[in-house]
C-alpha cells in the first residue's frame, strides 16, 4: 500500500529528524483536508443542535454552546414536513420497485446472455445516463401535460427510474459478472433454464448488488429535485426535496428547524450511499472502474 | 462492456454437449435476451426517447404552453433567433466556463486527495469515510448549508475572510458575479470531488509497487516517480475521469438554481439553467426547445468522448 513518490521511511538515507518532520507534515496536511472538506458538514449539525440565540450572532461560536432537541418538534409542528417525507417515501418506493424489477432483466441480458445487439443495448444505456434531465423535461412536461399526468406521484417515479435505470443496470452488470462461469455451466447440466438460472443461482449469489440498486434507485428518486418541482404542482404532493426549498424562500424559518430539516432529509442518503459506494461508484463509470 | 461471461455461446464443453443432447427450442433461446431487453429499451423509449424527438420536431414550431392554440410551424426561426441572439453565446461562455473550472477544480482535489489517502496513516479508514461525505450527500440540502454558510449577515465563512487585512465588512457572497461563479464552482468541486478522488485511489492502488521499488534501487527521485510511473498509469483513468466530470457538470443544474437561479445579471447562468429560465420563467416554449436541442447536441459529443475512451480502456484491461 506505501506508494507515492515521497513516502517516508522509504529511503533509508533519510534521517530520522527528517522522517519524524515528514510524519508530522503527513498529519498535518491530512487533517487540514479533513477538517476543510467535512467543515460544511459539521456546521450544519451546530446549526442544528444549537439554538439560534447563539447561531444568529456575529461572530457565530465554532464550537457549540448549548444542545437543544426541540426544534425537531417545532419543526414538525409548523411545517407538513412529515406530509413532504410521505411523498418523497411514496415516490422513491414506487421507482425502486419498478427500478430493481426492470435492472434485473437488463443486467442479465447485458452480463450473461450473448446476443447480437448486446454492445449497442449498453451504448444506449450509457447515452440515456448521459444526458440533462433539463433536455426531456421540457418536451415530457408537454407530453405529460396532455395525458393528464401532471402532478401525480406515480407519473413522477415513472421518469425518476427512467433516469436511474442506466446506472442501476449497470451497477448489476457488475455483479453478475462476478458469478463464475463454471457455476451458470453446472447449473444448464443439472437441466435448468436461463431464467431459473436466473432466479435459482444468479440472483441469490447477487444479493449485495441487488441492495446496491435498491439503494440507488430509491435515494435517486428521494434526492431528485428538478421533475419534482415542475411536474407537482399542489402542496399535497409535493415531497421533501421541493418542500426544503420552500423553507428557505419563507425566510421566517429559525436557523435551527431549517437546518433540521436538512438534516432529516440527508441522513438516511447519506448513510446508504456510503455503505454502498462501492457499488455506485462501478456503476456510475460504466464499470470502467472497480471502486 | 467486458466480455467475461461466454455462457451460454456453447464455447464450454459442457454447455453444448447438454444443449444437444435437450435440444432446447433454440428460436426461444436466442429470443430470450431480446424478450428481457425490450421492456427497458420501450421504456427509455417512452421517457427519453420520444421526449427528445418531440423536442427536437417542437423546435420547428412556435408552441404557446399555457394556451391551448394549435401550434404552427416556423421552420428554422427559433435557431435563427438563437445564433443571432448575443445572450446565447454569452451563455454557452458561462457555461464552457462553469463546466472547465469543475473539470479541474474537482478532479485537482481528487488527485491530490487520492495521492495524499494513498499514503500509509493511523485513521486512514475513518478519514476515507469522512471525505466521502460530500458525495453522499443531497443535492438540495448541500444548498441549504451553503446558503447559511454563505449568509452575509451570519455566515461563518465571514470569520475566515476578515482575517484578511482590507476586508472589514462581510462580502456580499452571491450578489457579486465573480463571486458567486467562484462559489457556485466550488460548491458542485466539494460535492463531486470525493468520487473522483476514489477512483483515482482505486487506479493508484493497482500500480505494482515492484514498479516503484526498481526505479528508486535506478536513484529517481520523487518528482520523477511521480511523472514517470504514477502519472502515465493513472492516464487512462484521469481521461476517462475528465470526460465524466465535463457530462457531471454540464448537467448541473439544482445547485445553480437553488444558489442563483443563474445570477447575480446572467453570471453564473449556464444553457441548463437558460434552457429552465426560457421554458419555466418567460414561458417562451418553441425557444427553449431550440435551445435544448443545442444542448442535446453538445451532451451527444461528450457521450461520444466517453464511449471512446470507455472501449479503449475495456479493451486495454482484456
Amino acid at each position: 500500500m506505501t506508494n507515492m513518490a515521497v513516502s517516508p521511511g522509504a529511503t533509508p538515507k533519510k534521517s530520522k529528524v527528517g522522517q519524524t518532520l515528514s510524519t508530522i507534515v503527513l498529519y498535518v496536511t491530512v487533517s487540514v483536508v479533513s477538517v476543510m472538506t467535512v467543515f460544511p458538514i459539521y456546521w450544519m449539525l451546530v446549526s442544528t443542535f444549537q439554538p439560534s440565540k447563539y447561531t444568529l450572532h456575529y461572530p457565530p461560536p465554532l464550537i457549540p454552546k448549548e444542545i437543544t432537541f426541540y426544534q425537531f418538534s417545532e419543526l414538525f409542528a409548523n411545517h407538513p414536513v412529515a406530509l413532504w417525507l410521505r411523498n418523497s417515501f411514496l415516490i422513491a418506493m414506487m421507482a425502486m420497485l419498478l427500478c430493481t424489477a426492470l435492472t434485473v432483466l437488463g443486467a442479465y441480458t447485458l452480463s450473461s446472455l450473448r446476443w447480437k445487439g448486446r454492445t449497442t443495448f449498453g451504448l444506449f444505456l450509457l447515452v440515456t445516463q448521459m444526458l440533462p434531465e433539463i433536455l426531456i423535461l421540457i418536451p415530457l412536461y408537454k407530453i405529460y401535460q396532455q395525458l393528464n399526468m401532471l402532478d401525480s406521484l406515480p407519473a413522477l417515479s415513472l421518469v425518476d427510474t427512467a433516469f436511474a435505470l442506466p446506472i442501476c443496470i449497470w451497477i448489476l452488470k457488475g455483479v453478475f459478472d462476478t458469478v463464475p462461469t463454471e457455476v451458470l455451466d453446472a447449473a444448464v447440466v443439472d437441466g435448468c433454464t436461463e431464467l431459473s438460472v436466473l432466479w435459482h443461482i444468479v440472483l441469490p449469489l447477487s444479493t449485495p448488488g441487488l441492495v446496491a440498486v435498491a439503494v440507488v434507485s430509491f435515494f435517486s428518486a428521494w434526492n431528485e429535485f428538478l421533475f419534482a418541482v415542475i411536474m407537482l404542482t399542489s402542496a399535497e404532493f409535493q415531497p421533501a426535496s421541493v418542500g426544503l426549498t420552500t423553507l428557505k424562500a419563507t425566510g421566517f424559518t429559525p436557523v435551527e428547524q431549517y437546518m433540521a430539516a436538512g438534516l432529516i432529509f440527508s441522513i438516511l442518503p447519506v448513510l446508504f450511499y456510503l455503505i454502498m459506494q462501492r457499488y455506485i461508484i462501478s456503476g456510475l463509470t460504466a464499470g470502467a472502474v472497480k471502486g | 462492456m467486458t466480455t467475461k461471461n461466454n455462457y451460454p455461446s456453447g464455447t464450454s464443453g459442457a454447455t453444448s454437449r447438454i444443449h444437444q443432447a435437450q435440444k432446447p427450442p433454440r428460436a426461444r433461446l436466442r429470443l430470450l435476451p431480446y424478450a428481457l431487453a425490450l421492456p427497458i429499451i420501450l421504456y427509455e423509449l417512452a421517457l427519453v426517447v420520444y421526449p427528445i424527438a418531440q423536442g427536437i420536431y417542437g423546435s420547428f414550431q412556435q408552441i404557446e404552453l399555457a394556451a391551448n392554440s394549435p401550434p404552427t410551424w416556423v421552420g428554422l426561426k427559433n435557431y435563427q433567433r438563437m445564433f443571432s441572439d448575443p445572450d446565447f453565446w454569452k451563455v454557452m461562455q458561462t457555461t464552457l466556463i462553469f463546466t472547465g473550472l469543475v473539470i479541474i477544480v474537482a478532479i485537482g482535489v481528487g488527485l491530490a486527495t487520492a495521492l495524499l489517502f494513498n499514503r500509509p496513516f493511523r485513521f486512514r479508514p475513518l478519514a476515507r469515510a469522512m471525505l466521502m461525505l460530500p458525495w453522499a450527500f443531497p443535492e438540495v440540502p448541500v444548498v441549504m448549508i451553503f446558503v447559511w454558510i454563505l449568509s452575509p449577515q451570519f455566515g461563518v465563512v465571514n470569520l475566515l475572510v476578515r482575517w484578511i487585512p482590507g476586508v472589514t465588512t462581510n462580502p456580499q457572497w452571491l450578489q457579486v458575479p465573480v463571486l458567486a461563479m467562484g462559489w457556485v464552482v466550488l460548491i458542485a468541486s466539494w460535492k463531486a470531488f470525493p468520487f473522483y478522488s476514489l477512483v483515482i485511489l482505486a487506479a493508484l492502488q493497482s500500480v505494482p509497487q515492484e514498479i516503484y521499488e526498481a526505479a528508486k534501487v535506478d536513484g529517481a527521485n520523487s518528482l520523477q516517480l511521480f511523472w514517470r510511473i504514477t502519472v502515465p498509469s493513472i492516464r487512462t483513468t484521469l481521461e476517462l475521469l475528465v470526460v465524466l466530470a465535463s457530462i457531471f457538470s454540464f448537467k448541473q443544474f439544482t445547485i445553480i438554481y437553488l444558489m442563483t437561479g443563474g445570477g447575480p445579471s446572467g453570471a453564473t447562468e449556464t444553457i441548463v439553467m437558460r434552457i429552465f429560465n426560457t421554458a419555466f420563467r418567460f414561458y417562451d416554449y418553441s425557444y427553449a426547445t431550440a435551445l435544448g436541442v443545442a444542448g442535446f447536441v453538445v451532451s451527444l459529443v461528450i457521450a461520444f468522448f466517453f464511449i471512446i475512451l470507455q472501449s479503449r480502456r475495456a479493451q486495454e484491461n482484456s
